[in-house]
């Protein structure tokens, strides 16, 4: 990991989004408005393909430095399909073949969908894709095989998640790729990969929900004195700091640990560890705002909604965990501590 | 805005450490099966100090103290690896856990020549063991106040009072003692210092207190007229509170916070199989989840202690997390075996230790910091207080 290059990812980040991503433009989009301007700028800032090389025209970053620019995304409820557009474009550059610019969404032929790819056709159908509506092309890994499709080729019904944003259904008949080869990921790697997106969009929509609500509580007066002050408060946001911290430290590590190896284990851990922390989280963010966290004015319900929906996506705790509790198994109970010391699945 | 940030860097151990983890490993695979305890079920409390001896022997307690007293003259992190070894593999690592965590080092860095070279080569060989005191009767979280006091006469201290839950007590050899050197109680910090004592001094008695579960590790120690020579003065006159806050610090960010009971994940994976249902796969994979989160939570704070912050709210962030999962473990166990084994026998004894693993675990919680004195931290830590 180069320090200099993933800081100035960070800042660049940062920088846009707090300064961009308002209120007004995370509800539009629940309101059916795509911010076309905001996608230009993050394009052109070089944050949409964070992690393609410089000679496929990316900004040439590690599979990390593109993590961490999603945790910004995160932190500021980006309403973007950044994570989905950063993968699909990363995975598309590695295996030889051009990425279309643009916003993109992913179709794995794993989470739940039925599609094959075969003569540079697609076939089949996904459920609750993120962003299918807008994409301007659908990235879809499947059996070895990848393909970018234009969305104008699929069947597109369009639906919403509970967090206001485009979660679509896709259905492709016999669609013909705009480009298509061999993966250089299989379908189980490319959803761990989306799975590790979700996990630090998560860290840094949790890490923001800290922020809010400890500030709320030093602002909020009743009985004469800042609400920080009593000390069920303080606990309740204490807890409420050790899962953020827990989910934070968790998606770090497996983005850190994706980036010079495999780091599958620490993957399926990182996206079980935000899944599992999130309703926690979100319950004593909540209480401890009171009937104001739970309008729609205040922008809470931008990160707390993220939370509770992101859990599903590219594989729910209940899905990774049981993946890897299976896989630990296999390799019997005295194995597992030399897996969790070498962070990967050791017989 | 502001963002109040609780920082865990991503910390991966060089690789000498885990060179060092093979040669635990195999020391461990060989030592383990000729150790005798009572214990049934085994832990970093229970004491033995045949394998105390061993472990000195090797070279492995000390293992970051400076050559020139004998010590292994390592970082923090190989001491990491060695800690966590003992803790996964049920090692009876009780008798010397405490010299070698806080009382050696707080000898080493605050002692003087006398103590430092009377007491620190017997611990180095794994024949000296030391016990916290600390708490008495009427101070608990509230530290500050301890009425134990030491009055000046010629050569030494005149000690009075009564510590209590002194762990080991009546297995050790010396106890740090947090006591009131002058001024009055209301004086709190001001006026503390820290006497190493001989457990077997004349006007100490050591009388037993037993846990719930029915074993003796707890002891009450009461001082009346008990003297202890001016040479057993740890560090300046005065200044017991710095080095007590200093010994917590090392107490409070190691993995025995979340370690201590990992039989019995081990034992359930074993009990429900290789191939197990989904619902005892799943809950496998989040125990194990919360460890590795857990572990690598601690390791960056290791990670920034080596590279000389002091990460205090990072810490008892980590053992807060840590010890509540130590108590949920054995439930979330206990409940997942009951739908999920194969074998009837195999299942009355995982119950059985996971009843045993119940009993203990209220303690996690208290010892070391109270999750609500944690929380307190933290909430400081977050600018709440
Ligand atoms: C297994 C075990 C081994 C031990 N070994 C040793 C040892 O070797 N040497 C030694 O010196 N001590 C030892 N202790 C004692 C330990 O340090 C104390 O138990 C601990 O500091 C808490 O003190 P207390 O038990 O008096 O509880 P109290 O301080 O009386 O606390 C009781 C309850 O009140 C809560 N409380 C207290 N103050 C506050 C506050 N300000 N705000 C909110 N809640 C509060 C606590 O969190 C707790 O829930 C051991 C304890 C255990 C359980």
């Amino acid at each position: 990991m180069d320090t200099d290059i993933r800081q100035m990812f960070v800042d660049t980040a940062a920088r846009l989004f707090s300064e961009q991503v308002t209120r007004d433009v995370v509800n539009g989009l629940e309101k059916g408005t795509w911010p076309a301007d905001l996608w230009k700028q993050v394009e052109e800032a070089g944050l949409a393909w964070a992690a393609v090389p410089e000679s496929a025209g990316g900004a040439g970053g590690s599979i990390g430095d593109l993590m961490a620019v999603l945790r910004e995304a995160g932190r500021n409820a980006v309403p973007l399909p950044l994570a989905e557009t950063g993968l699909g474009a990363m995975m598309v550059a590695q295996s030889g073949l051009t990425p279309p610019v643009g916003p993109l969404a992913l179709v794995i032929g794993d989470a739940g969908s039925s599609v094959r790819i075969s003569g540079g056709r697609v076939t089949g159908s996904a459920k609750r894709v993120p962003f299918a509506s807008i994409a301007g092309h659908i990235v879809v890994v499947a059996g070895g095989e990848i393909a970018v499709v234009a969305a104008s080729n699929a069947r597109i019904a369009t639906g919403q998640s509970h967090a206001g944003e485009p979660y679509d259904d896709v259905t492709f008949e016999n669609a013909v790729a705009v480009a298509a080869g061999k993966s250089s990921v299989s379908a189980d790697r490319a959803l761990q990969l989306a799975a590790l997106a979700r996990a630090n969009q998560m860290a840094g929509a949790a890490e923001r929900v800290l922020a809010i609500v400890t500030q709320y509580s030093k602002e909020r007066v009743q009985f004469g004195r800042s609400i920080s002050t009593f000390q069920a408060v303080q606990h309740m946001l204490a807890d409420m700091a050790t899962h953020i911290a827990a989910t934070s430290a968790a998606a770090r590590t497996a983005a850190y640990d994706a980036e010079d190896g495999d780091g599958s284990f620490s993957i399926m851990a990182a996206k079980t560890q935000a899944g599992e922390a999130a309703n926690r989280i979100c319950a004593i963010a909540h209480q401890s705002m009171g009937a104001m966290g739970y309008t729609y004015e205040h922008t809470l319900h931008h990160y707390t909604r993220r939370l509770w929906v992101w859990r599903r996506d590219y594989g729910s705790e209940t899905v990774w965990a049981t993946r890897l509790g299976q896989a630990l198994a296999r390799g019997g109970a005295d194995s597992i501590w030399a897996s969790m010391t070498a962070s990967r699945l050791v017989a | 805005m502001t963002m109040p940030t609780l920082d865990f860097p991503p910390f991966r151990l060089p690789d000498d450490a885990e060179a060092l983890r093979t040669e635990v490993r195999a020391f461990l695979a060989e030592e383990l099966p000729k150790v005798k305890t009572t214990d049934k079920f085994r832990s970093w409390n229970t004491r033995s100090p045949e394998f105390s001896k061993a472990l000195g022997a090797r070279g492995w307690i000390g293992l970051t103290w400076p050559k020139e007293r004998g010590g292994g003259g390592r970082s923090f992190l190989h001491r990491y690896v060695i800690t966590e070894e003992l803790l996964a593999n049920g090692a009876p690592a009780g008798s010397h856990w405490v010299a070698d965590r806080q009382s050696g080092p707080n000898i080493l860095r605050f002692g003087n020549e006398e103590l430092k070279s009377a007491l620190i080569p017997r611990i180095l060989k794994g024949e000296c063991f030391f016990s916290i005191g600390m708490s008495e009767p009427d101070s608990g979280s509230d530290l500050a106040s301890v009425r134990t006091r030491a009055d000046k006469v010629d050569g030494g201290w005149r000690v009075n009072g009564t510590k209590i839950w002194t762990s080991g007590a009546h297995r050790s050899h010396y106890a740090i003692v947090l006591l009131r050197t002058s001024g009055q109680r209301e004086d709190r910090q001001r006026g503390l210092s820290q006497l190493v004592v001989d457990l077997k001094s004349p006007g100490l008695t050591i009388r037993p207190i037993i846990n719930l579960y029915g074993k003796h590790d707890w002891n009450e120690v009461v001082f009346s007229d008990c003297f202890v020579p001016d040479s057993m003065m740890l560090g300046e006159e005065g200044d017991g509170w710095l080095q007590v806050t200093s010994e917590l610090a090392h107490e409070r960010s190691g993995p025995e916070r979340f370690l201590t009971n990992f039989h019995v994940l081990t034992e359930l994976a074993r009990l429900v199989g290789r191939q197990p249902g989904a619902r005892a796969a799943e809950t496998v994979g989040k125990l194990v989840t919360r460890l590795w989160t857990l572990r690598q939570m601690s390791l960056s704070v290791a990670g920034l202690l080596e590279n000389g912050k002091s990460p205090v709210v990072e810490a008892a962030v980590t053992k807060d997390l840590g010890t509540l999962f130590q108590q949920e473990l054995p439930e979330i166990a206990r409940i997942v075996a009951e739908s999920d084994a194969a074998d009837e026998d195999d299942l009355a004894q995982f119950l059985d230790l996971a009843q045993m693993a119940t009993l203990q675990a209220p303690a996690y919680s208290i010892q070391g910091g109270t999750t609500q004195v944690l929380r307190g931290i933290i909430a400081r830590g977050l600018g709440l207080r």
